[in-house]
């Protein structure tokens, strides 16, 4: 299961599972934002190479537009990912 | 080893989670440490899926001992590709100038304890083992 939430303009919940059969969901909600955005990650329990690169994408996207794109209140687990990966230094996580 | 079989395509996830959570559940081992082994599967399997070129379904097989899970996945009918040989990722470049792929092998041999690769009989055989932690 994963979902994304949206609490008020300009801030998400991600929620569940972002795994590879939920990607391409993941991809098109977060196309949909062209503002600055905050991804709260606290109730996401689990994120592979799929949905990394997602947010990559989103990362590129709303920073080329001059827009910030924070990820923040990471689970431990989740965040060693976002660490193997070289991406805790190069996205804006907090 | 408990071995099941699955569709290749990614829709599998799902069930597979349950196998990999139900097969550790029924050890006493608490299914929420399987994080890393969850993340080693879906990467190689999905690699499989898109990549191996296997005609049938995907073998997983789980062997657990205290505090650490074997992992191997055979794709039958696949072309020879060693997945412990793929290009790294370099991870200190930009992300401006990454390019997209090779994230989900990286990531498998950064968590994987060990990391093996085998082909018999027009079969990948794939076996990695990860720690089970909280």
């Amino acid at each position: 299961m994963f979902d994304i939430k949206i609490v008020t303009a300009g801030n998400v919940k991600l929620v569940g599972r972002l795994d590879a059969a939920q990607a391409e969901k993941a991809q098109k909600i977060f196309r949909g934002f062209n503002h600055p955005l905050t991804a709260d990650f606290s109730e996401l329990d689990y994120i592979s190479s799929a949905g990394i690169s997602v947010l990559i994408e989103t990362y590129k996207r709303l920073t080329a537009a001059g827009h910030a794109f924070r990820l923040t209140n990471m689970k431990p687990r989740v965040r060693n990912i976002f660490a193997y990966a070289g991406l805790d230094r190069l996205l804006q996580i907090e | 080893m408990v071995v099941r079989r699955f569709p290749r395509t990614v829709g599998s996830l799902e069930t597979i989670v349950s196998f990999v959570h139900d097969f550790l559940a029924e050890r006493g081992i608490d299914p929420n440490h399987a994080h890393d082994a969850d993340l080693v599967i879906e990467e190689l399997f999905t690699n499989m899926v898109k990549y191996g070129g296997g005609e049938a379904e995907i073998a997983i097989g789980l062997d657990a001992e205290p505090a650490r899970l074997t992992i191997e996945l055979r794709d039958f009918g696949s072309a020879e590709w060693d997945v412990t040989q793929s290009k790294p990722v370099d991870i200190d470049t930009p992300l401006e100038q990454r390019r997209p792929g090779g994230l989900g092998l990286h990531l498998v041999r950064r968590i994987a304890e060990n990391f093996r690769y085998a082909y018999r009989d027009r079969t990948s055989i794939v076996t990695v083992t990860t720690r089970l932690t909280p």
